[in-house]
């Protein structure tokens, strides 16, 4: 008997991948963000108001990712932007693979500013680098102010917060300032910005940190 | 969560480690499994039983060693095992704070049997 060193990790390959897609990326100057949240946050509803604010200004594609269906695609397809769906067939988070595969099937000369909106799930998305520029959160106030203490990694790995649905705020006990505090212990360099898909209220902050995303990285 | 994806990534590298040792078999995968991975020990384990089945990791044991959450204080420098996800120097109060362990997911190493001894296993 004996001992064979190994040290791998078991999500060795899809580092690799991811880092091939940060680099596709990078060479065509595109800015990539990976959206998450548990399902029914906002993701789709989200880029369905933004996208047309954005769209005058930059090029806009749409990575969708889901279990089942394609009728997010459709949705943001009406917005007249290139958009490829992925059905990951029961997989609970889109991988850096998937994301290779959907890269090759834009046209990605036509686009940078590139939106992933991941299977709804606060878990898993958080472990699998897709080689994006940044990650962002969707909370949505009705789910309740104990999900970063509950899913730490999701808001330990992301850049941005959005507190959404902030409209509903009377109806429900949401304590901001815990939410905030709480997700900030986790997460200290974590930018917080409180929105409504629906009032339209906070949109212009959202729109605002998209753009200091994409100076920023045409600044390197 | 994905255990099931993370258990063919695993298997993978159970057999390419035991064919670059000429394809003995496998007795024990060591596993180490960060606090923070998001990973289910239990998930895990049941995932092995199901799916080594026929790959070189059949009838080897299973052992996954939790790798605790570890800080350290960007500032002062003091090393903690913070609790409940509160990313705050105890020493000093501030938060930038490293991640020092606690998000790993390795095959740490694999135990194979010699074929000397096989032999005398089967001898005696």
């Amino acid at each position: 008997m004996h001992e064979i060193r190994v040290g791998e990790d078991l999500r060795g390959e899809n580092e690799r991948v991811a880092d091939e897609n940060r680099r596709e990326l990078a060479g065509r100057g595109i800015v990539s963000l990976n959206v998450m949240s548990a399902p029914g946050a906002g993701k789709t509803s989200l880029l369905l108001r933004t996208i047309p604010l954005l769209k005058e200004r930059y090029s806009v594609g749409v990575i969708e990712g889901d279990i089942q269906t394609t009728t997010d695609a459709e949705r943001i397809a009406t917005l007249g932007i290139p958009v490829h769906q992925i059905e990951t067939g029961g997989v609970c988070h889109l991988d850096a693979r998937m994301v290779h595969s959907a890269l090759h099937r834009l046209d990605l000369d036509a686009i940078d500013l590139l939106f992933i909106e991941n299977v709804g799930n606060l878990v898993c998305p958080a472990d699998y680098d897709l080689g994006e520029s940044r990650k962002v959160v969707i909370l949505s106030v009705a789910e309740g102010d104990d999900k970063p203490k509950k899913y730490p990694l999701m808001f330990r790995e992301s850049r941005l917060l959005l507190l959404n649905k902030i409209d509903l705020l009377p109806y429900v006990s949401f304590d901001v300032a815990k939410a905030r505090r709480e997700a900030r212990e986790i997460n200290p360099a974590l930018d917080i910005i409180e929105l409504s898909c629906t009032t339209g209220v906070g949109i212009d902050r959202w729109i605002a940190w998209i753009d200091g995303c994409v100076a920023s990285s045409r600044r390197r | 969560m994905h255990e099931v994806s993370l258990m063919k990534n695993l298997l993978a590298i159970v057999d390419k480690a035991a064919a670059d040792q000429g394809g003995s078999p496998v007795s024990l995968v060591h596993l180490r499994i960060g606090e923070m991975s998001g990973v289910s020990a239990d998930a895990l384990r049941f995932a092995f039983e199901v799916m080594a089945k026929g790959t070189g990791a059949e009838g080897a044991d299973l052992e996954i060693e939790t790798v605790p959450l570890r800080v350290r204080c960007g500032r002062c420098g003091a090393e903690a095992h913070p609790r409940d996800f509160v990313f705050v120097c105890g020493a000093c109060g501030v938060s930038d704070v490293d991640i020092l362990g606690g998000r790993e997911m390795e095959v740490d190493y694999i135990l194979v049997r010699d074929a000397a001894t096989d032999a005398e296993a089967a001898d005696a």
